[in-house]
C-alpha cells in the first residue's frame, strides 16, 4: 500500500506531525513503513506562462516560447511536441540545478537564444507520467507565475510504502490509514460528504431497476452516468504514478484513483452501447450462482461481484454511457467462493478478499464530486441499491483479561477511550467487563484476543513493559536434546576430522536416484508440484547431494573436497530417518613441504581412520548393498552393535566419470546407530599380559571377519584382545595368503604360564585349522 | 701437573676429554702415579703431601667437569642443530573442517533456550494438513495460507511450511506448562535470490495457567535474546499479523551494519526485521484442546541470522556445500 502525505491530507491534518513522527506512529500502529521518498524540486524551477509558442525557423523539431516566468519574460526554446497545448509549465530558470552537474546555463540552439528549460516530470525527478513536459493545472493549487514549484507540496510530497498484513484490508486505503492514523494521533477524521449539484433532470429510477433472485450475501450500489470531457489532472497522474498504477485511460484512472483514496471497490460498465426500446429500462439483475453473485444486465452476464468482470463490457474514457457499480462482500465468504469454485479474479479481488470498505455511498459520493469537479459528466439523480443485511458484531471486553494478555495494568477507562478513537461503539457498564460493537469495516476483529492487539498496537508495543518469566517448573532434558547434543558433538569430531559440514536441499532428481539404484519414493506418496525437475522428489540418500556438491567444488579448482552431512532421508513410503553421510574426493591431505606439494589420493585406509575418529569404532564386512555407487572391491557394510548401520565405499569408477570426481570414498550410517550407548567398565587386570603374533596361512579370499568372528565365539577367558596387523600375498603363497594376527593374552586371576598361553593359542589354531584350513606358517 | 690441566683445557671434543680422563684419573693414569710416590714421603711430611695431592686432585677434577658441562652442551646444540626445522612451513594446514555458519548460529540459539529450561521438540518433516494448518488457525482457503507456498504430495500430505506444527504435535503429547523450542528445516515453493526451498527456522513456545504468560513476558524474552544473539543493538517490536497469534509482533533490531545509520541491507530504514512472536490465538488451544491457557509463540529463520551475523552475501550458496563459503568458517 503506498500513500502519501498530501494525499492523507485529504482526511487528516497532518500539519503539527512531522515526516518522522509519522513514520513512527505507522510503524507503531502496525503498519509497516517499507519504503519512504521526499520528493523535492530544485530551487530556480517556477511556474511559468506561455505567452506565444512558435516554430523554429531551422529545426522542425524546435519551439520558441516566450514563458513569463514572474520576473520577467524569457525566451525558451523546447523540443517536446505537447508544449504547444500548455500555458502554464514549469520553468527550470538560468542557476538552476536539476542535477549533480545539470545546471541551466544561458544557451543558444540552432542560433536562437534560450534562457532556461521547460521540463517533464522526470526531469525534476518526479516518476514519468507521459511524454512531452508537464504541463501545470489547478489541480496541485493555485497556479501562480514566479513560484517556485517546490513550494507546491502536492508535486513536491512525500511518498511513504507501508506493508499491511493480510488481516488490514481496512487500510488499503488512503481514507482506511488515515482512520487508523487518527486514532493514534488523536487527530480528528474528517468526513467527506458531497451531494451532486448538477444532476441529469430524470432519475436513475426512471431509465433503470434492479432485480434480485435468491438471497444475496452483498452490498451493491449502482449510479449512471452520461460522460464527457474526462481527463486524469495533473494532481491524479502524478499520484497514480507514485503508486505505480498510472493509465492511459482518464476514466481507469479516475476509478482507480476512487478506490485508492476511499477504499470502496468500483467497477463501471459501458451502457452506452445497450439498445432500449422507448419505456425500457436498462435492467440489472442480481442473481445467486451458488452463492457467487452474477450481475447481469439486460440479459447479458457483467461481473461475478466482487470477483471479476467481462472485459468486452469495461468502460473506457470513450464511453458515452457509464454504469458504475460499487459493491461489498464479506471476504472470508468470497475466499471461500473462489476457492472451491476454482474461479479466476482480477486485480480488485486483492482489495476483496482482504476486506473492502463497505461504506458504498462514500464511494459513489466521491464519484460525483469528482465527475462534477473536473468534467463535464452528469450523473442521473438518485442511485439504487441493494444493502445486505448485516448484524452488527458485538464482542464483549473483559478488563481483567486484556490486561493478564498484555501482562501490564491498563486501566478500564484507557482501554475504553483507545476503542472509542478506533470507532468502536463502547457500551459502558459499571464493571469489569462491557460491550464492544465492531465497525464494519473491521472483519478481522472477532475476539477478546483481537481486541487486545488492538490496545496493543495504540498504546504502542514499545511502550508495553517488559517482565521476565517466572520458572515454577523442573528441568526439561528430554531425548531429543539428548539426540541434539550427540549430534553436536559427531559434528565437530567430523570437523575435527578434516570434513567441511554441508547442507543440501531435502530433494532428489528422480532420475539420478533410479540411475544409481536408490529406493525411490512410491509414486503415490511422492510430490505433486516440484519446483525445478532437479528437485522432484524427496531424496533417499544424501550422497547423490554430496557427490553433486563435490562437483561443484571441483569445477571451482578444489583438488580436496571433503564435506558431510546430518539430516533426513526418506524411504520409499516416505518414513524419515537421520544419518550421517561424508564424501571424501581427491588429495589424502594439503598440499605442503612434507608431501613435495603432491599428496596422495585419499585411499580406504585414509578414509576408514577418519571414519574411525569421528563415530569411533565398527566392523566392516563385505558389501550387501546394491546402489550403483558401490565399488565391489572396496566397499563394505559398517556394523556396529552387531547390526549393519551403514555402508562405506569407494565410488564406482562410472560415478566419477559421471560426476568428473578424483578419487572419491563415501559413507553413509543411520544416525540412531551412533548416539551415546552408556557404558559400563570391566576389571582391569593387575597382571602382566603377554603379546602373541600368529602368523598363519589361508585361503586368499577368506575375509579376515570370518577368522575373528570364529576367534570371537570361542570365548577363550584369557584372550583378552586380538586384531589383524600383517596380510602378505605373493606368486609363491599362490592363491593363499599369509595373516598375521595378534595376540594379547592375560590372566584376571593369576600371573600367566606357559601352559596358559600355549592352550589359548593351541586352542584358536586347532579351531582355525578345522573351520579353514589354516596352517601355521 | 701445571701441564694435566692444560691437556684437559684443551680437549676439543668429548671424545678426547674422555682420553684425557683416561690419561688422567685412570688406574694407571697420572694422579695414581702421584699418589704412589706417597709411600717414599717421609712420616711427617706425608699429611701434607697428601693433603697437597687431594686438593690438586679436587681442582683437576673441577676443571674437568665444567670442560665436561661445555663440551656437551656444543655437542647437543650440534645435533640439534643439524635437525633444524622451517617451523613456519607448517603454517595452516587446513586439516580441520568447518562447522556450517547455519548450523552454528542454530547452535547458538539453542544455546540460549536450553539455558532458559526450554525442551528441545522435533516432529516430522511430511506433516498433514491438520498439523501445518488447519490447528493453527489457518483453515482452507485462508489468505495466509498464500503466503506459503507449499509443497504438496499425492495423498494431500505436505511438506512442513514452518515448525510450528511440532507446537501442535508437543501440546497433544504434553500438558502445560509447556516451554519449547522446535528447531528444523522448513520447505516452501520459492526460489530466487532471497528464497531457498528449504531453509531452517526455530520455534518457541511457552504455555502456562491463564494469567501466567503475558506479552510482557514475551517481550522481555525477545529483547534478551537478540541482546544475546547481536550484542549492544536496539530492540523495535512493531504489530504485525500471524494466523495463529493475536496479539502479534514483528521485532526488529537496529541495523548492525550502519549503526542505524540507513543502508542497502536495511533499505535505509536503520532498522532490521528479524523474528515474529505474539500471544497464542485461542483457537489454537481450542484445536489441542487446553483449557485455562495462555501462552506467547514466536519464530525465526535461522539462515537469516547467520547471514546476519556473519555477513554472509548469498543465501543460495548456503545450500551448495561450497568449501569457498565454508572453508572461512575453519
Ligand atoms: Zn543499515
Amino acid at each position: 500500500m503506498i500513500l502519501t502525505r498530501t494525499w492523507l491530507d485529504i482526511f487528516i491534518d497532518l500539519k503539527k506531525v512531522s515526516n518522522e513522527k509519522l513514520y513512527e506512529t505507522l510503524n507503531s500502529i502496525g503498519l509497516e513503513v517499507d519504503n519512504i521518498k521526499e520528493y523535492t524540486i530544485p530551487p530556480k524551477v517556477v511556474v511559468g506562462k506561455i505567452l506565444s509558442c512558435e516554430k523554429h525557423p531551422d529545426a522542425d523539431k524546435l519551439n520558441i516560447c516566450q514563458i513569463d516566468i514572474g520576473s520577467g519574460i524569457r525566451q525558451i526554446v523546447c523540443g517536446a511536441k505537447n508544449v504547444v497545448d500548455a500555458e502554464y509549465v514549469a520553468v527550470a530558470t538560468v542557476g538552476a540545478k536539476l542535477g549533480e552537474d545539470f545546471e541551466i546555463k544561458h544557451a543558444k540552439l540552432r542560433g536562437v537564444d534560450s534562457e532556461g528549460m521547460v521540463c517533464s516530470a522526470s526531469e525534476l525527478g518526479l516518476p514519468d507520467i507521459g511524454d512531452g513536459i508537464m504541463i501545470l493545472d489547478e489541480s496541485i493549487g493555485e497556479l501562480i507565475v514566479g513560484r517556485e514549484l517546490n513550494e507546491y507540496k502536492k508535486l513536491a510530497d512525500t511518498v511513504i510504502e507501508i506493508e499491511l498484513t493480510a488481516n488490514r484490508g481496512d487500510c488499503l486505503s488512503i481514507h482506511g490509514v488515515a482512520r487508523d492514523l487518527s486514532a493514534s494521533l488523536k487527530i480528528p477524521l474528517n468526513r467527506f460528504d458531497y451531494e451532486s449539484q448538477n444532476p441529469e433532470k430524470i432519475g436513475l429510477a426512471r431509465v433503470s431497476k434492479l432485480i434480485v433472485k435468491g438471497k444475496i450475501d452483498a452490498s451493491v450500489q449502482y449510479a449512471l452516468a452520461n460522460m464527457e470531457e474526462l481527463y486524469t489532472s495533473l494532481l491524479f497522474s502524478l499520484r497514480l504514478a507514485f503508486i505505480d498504477e498510472l493509465q492511459s485511460d482518464a476514466l481507469k484512472n479516475t476509478l482507480k484513483y476512487i478506490t485508492h483514496t476511499t477504499g470502496v471497490i468500483l467497477r463501471a460498465y459501458d451502457v452506452g452501447h445497450i439498445k432500449l426500446e422507448e419505456d425500457e429500462k436498462l435492467t440489472i439483475k442480481l442473481e445467486n450462482n451458488r452463492g457467487i453473485v452474477d450481475v447481469i444486465i439486460n440479459d447479458k452476464l457483467y461481473s461475478k461481484l466482487g470477483i471479476t468482470h467481462v472485459q468486452e463490457i469495461e468502460a473506457t474514457e470513450k464511453s458515452s454511457r457509464v454504469l458504475f457499480e460499487t459493491s461489498y462482500m464479506n471476504p472470508t465468504i468470497l475466499t471461500n467462493l473462489v476457492a472451491e469454485n476454482r474461479l479466476e479474479t482480477d486485480e480488485l479481488f486483492y482489495n476483496t478478499s482482504r476486506g473492502s470498505e463497505p461504506n458504498l455511498c462514500f464511494g459513489i459520493n466521491y464519484l460525483t464530486y469528482l465527475l462534477e469537479s473536473y468534467t463535464k459528466s452528469k450523473l442521473f439523480e438518485g442511485n439504487i441499491s441493494l444493502d445486505e443485511e448485516r448484524e452488527d458484531k458485538i464482542v464483549t471486553v473483559c478488563t481483567t483479561e486484556v490486561c493478564q494478555l498484555i501482562g501490564n495494568d491498563i486501566p478500564k477507562i484507557n482501554i475504553m477511550t483507545i476503542l472509542t478513537d478506533l470507532r468502536f461503539k463502547v457500551q459502558s457498564t459499571a464493571d469489569d467487563k462491557f460491550g464492544v460493537t465492531i465497525p464494519n469495516y473491521r472483519h478481522d476483529i472477532e475476539n477478546i484476543q483481537d481486541i487486545t492487539e488492538e490496545i496493543v498496537r495504540m498504546i504502542g508495543i514499545n511502550n508495553i513493559e517488559a517482565k521476565p518469566l517466572e520458572f515454577k517448573e523442573s528441568q526439561r532434558i528430554n531425548s531429543t536434546m539428548e539426540r541434539y547434543y550427540a549430534k553436536k558433538s559427531l559434528r565437530s569430531r567430523a570437523v575435527g576430522a578434516g570434513f567441511d559440514e554441508s547442507i543440501s536441499y531435502a530433494f532428489s532428481d528422480k532420475l539420478l536416484l533410479a540411475k544409481y539404484n536408490f529406493p525411490l519414493i512410491d509414486e503415490k506418496l511422492d510430490i505433486i508440484n516440484p519446483i525445478t525437475s532437479d528437485f522432484n522428489t524427496l531424496r533417499t540418500t544424501l550422497l547423490i547431494n554430496l557427490i553433486q556438491a563435490v562437483e561443484r567444488n571441483i569445477n571451482y579448482s578444489k583438488k580436496r573436497v571433503a564435506l558431510f552431512e546430518i539430516g533426513t532421508i526418506f524411504d520409499n513410503n516416505r518414513k524419515e530417518r537421520e544419518v550421517l553421510s561424508l564424501i571424501y574426493s581427491g588429495q589424502s591431505e594439503t598440499e605442503y613441504v612434507g608431501n613435495a606439494g603432491k599428496p596422495k589420493p585419499i585411499t580406504f585406509d585414509i578414509f576408514v581412520k577418519k571414519l574411525s575418529a569421528i563415530i569411533g569404532n565398527f566392523e566392516l564386512r563385505a558389501s550387501t548393498k546394491d546402489n550403483l555407487l558401490i565399488n565391489p572391491y572396496q566397499s563394505a557394510d559398517i556394523i556396529i552393535n552387531n547390526e549393519v548401520s551403514g555402508f562405506i565405499t569407494k565410488v564406482h569408477p562410472n560415478v566419477c566419470e559421471d560426476f568428473n570426481l578424483f578419487d572419491t570414498f563415501v559413507a553413509e550410517i543411520d544416525f540412531e546407530a551412533l548416539s551415546p550407548k552408556h557404558i559400563n567398565a570391566h576389571t582391569i587386570s593387575k597382571f602382566q599380559g603377554v603379546y602373541k603374533d600368529l602368523s598363519l596361512v589361508v585361503d586368499k579370499h577368506l575375509p579376515y571377519s570370518h577368522i575373528s568372528n570364529t576367534i570371537q565365539l570361542l570365548d577363550l577367558p584369557l584372550l583378552s584382545n586380538f586384531y589383524a596387523v600383517d596380510v602378505y600375498e605373493d606368486k609363491e603363497l599362490g592363491e593363499e595368503k599369509s595373516l598375521t594376527i595378534r595376540l594379547f593374552i592375560q590372566s584376571l586371576e593369576d600371573t600367566l604360564n606357559d601352559k596358559d598361553i600355549d592352550y589359548t593359542v593351541n586352542t584358536i589354531l586347532e579351531k582355525l585349522h578345522n573351520e579353514y584350513g589354516a596352517k601355521l606358517r | 701437573m701445571k701441564n694435566l690441566e692444560e691437556q684437559i683445557r684443551d680437549a676439543s671434543s668429548l671424545d678426547a676429554l674422555s682420553r684425557v680422563r683416561i690419561e688422567l684419573f685412570g688406574k694407571k693414569g697420572a694422579l695414581s702415579k702421584e699418589f704412589a710416590k706417597l709411600k717414599d714421603v717421609p712420616g711427617p711430611e706425608k699429611k701434607a703431601f697428601a693433603e697437597g695431592l687431594n686438593r690438586q686432585k679436587a681442582h683437576l677434577q673441577d676443571v674437568y667437569d665444567t670442560c665436561y658441562e661445555t663440551l656437551k652442551k656444543e655437542e647437543i646444540e650440534r645435533l640439534l642443530k643439524a635437525q633444524a626445522i622451517d617451523v613456519s612451513l607448517y603454517s595452516n594446514l587446513n586439516e580441520k573442517g568447518a562447522l556450517h555458519p547455519v548450523m552454528t548460529t542454530m547452535d547458538k540459539i539453542i544455546d540460549y533456550f536450553v539455558a532458559l529450561n526450554f525442551s528441545i521438540e522435533d516432529g516430522p518433516k511430511v506433516e498433514d494438513d491438520f498439523h501445518n494448518f488447519e490447528a493453527l488457525n489457518l483453515p482452507k482457503n485462508h489468505p495466509a495460507r498464500d503466503m506459503q507456498d507449499t509443497f504438496f504430495f499425492r495423498d494431500k500430505a505436505v511438506l512442513r511450511t514452518h515448525t510450528s506444527p511440532v507446537q501442535i504435535r508437543t501440546m497433544l503429547a504434553q500438558k502445560p506448562p509447556i516451554r519449547m523450542i522446535a528447531p528444523g528445516a522448513v520447505f516452501r515453493k520459492d526460489y530466487d535470490i532471497t528464497h531457498t526451498p528449504m531453509f531452517h527456522q526455530v520455534e518457541g513456545l511457552v504455555v502456562g495457567e491463564t494469567g501466567e504468560v503475558s506479552f510482557a513476558n514475551l517481550k522481555s524474552i525477545m529483547s534478551d535474546f537478540l541482546h544475546y544473539m547481536f550484542g549492544e543493538v536496539e530492540v523495535r517490536f512493531r504489530p504485525s499479523f500471524f494466523p495463529f497469534t493475536e496479539p502479534s509482533a514483528e521485532v526488529d533490531i537496529s541495523c548492525i551494519f550502519c549503526k542505524a545509520e540507513g543502508c542497502r541491507v536495511c533499505s535505509h530504514t536503520g532498522w532490521l526485521e528479524v523474528l515474529g512472536c505474539g500471544i497464542v490465538d485461542q483457537n489454537v488451544f481450542d484445536a489441542v484442546n487446553y483449557k485455562d491457557v495462555s501462552g506467547y509463540a514466536f519464530g525465526l529463520g535461522v539462515e537469516r541470522f547467520a547471514m546476519l551475523l556473519h555477513k554472509i552475501p548469498d543465501l543460495r550458496m548456503l545450500f551448495e556445500g561450497d568449501t569457498r563459503l565454508l572453508e572461512q568458517f575453519r
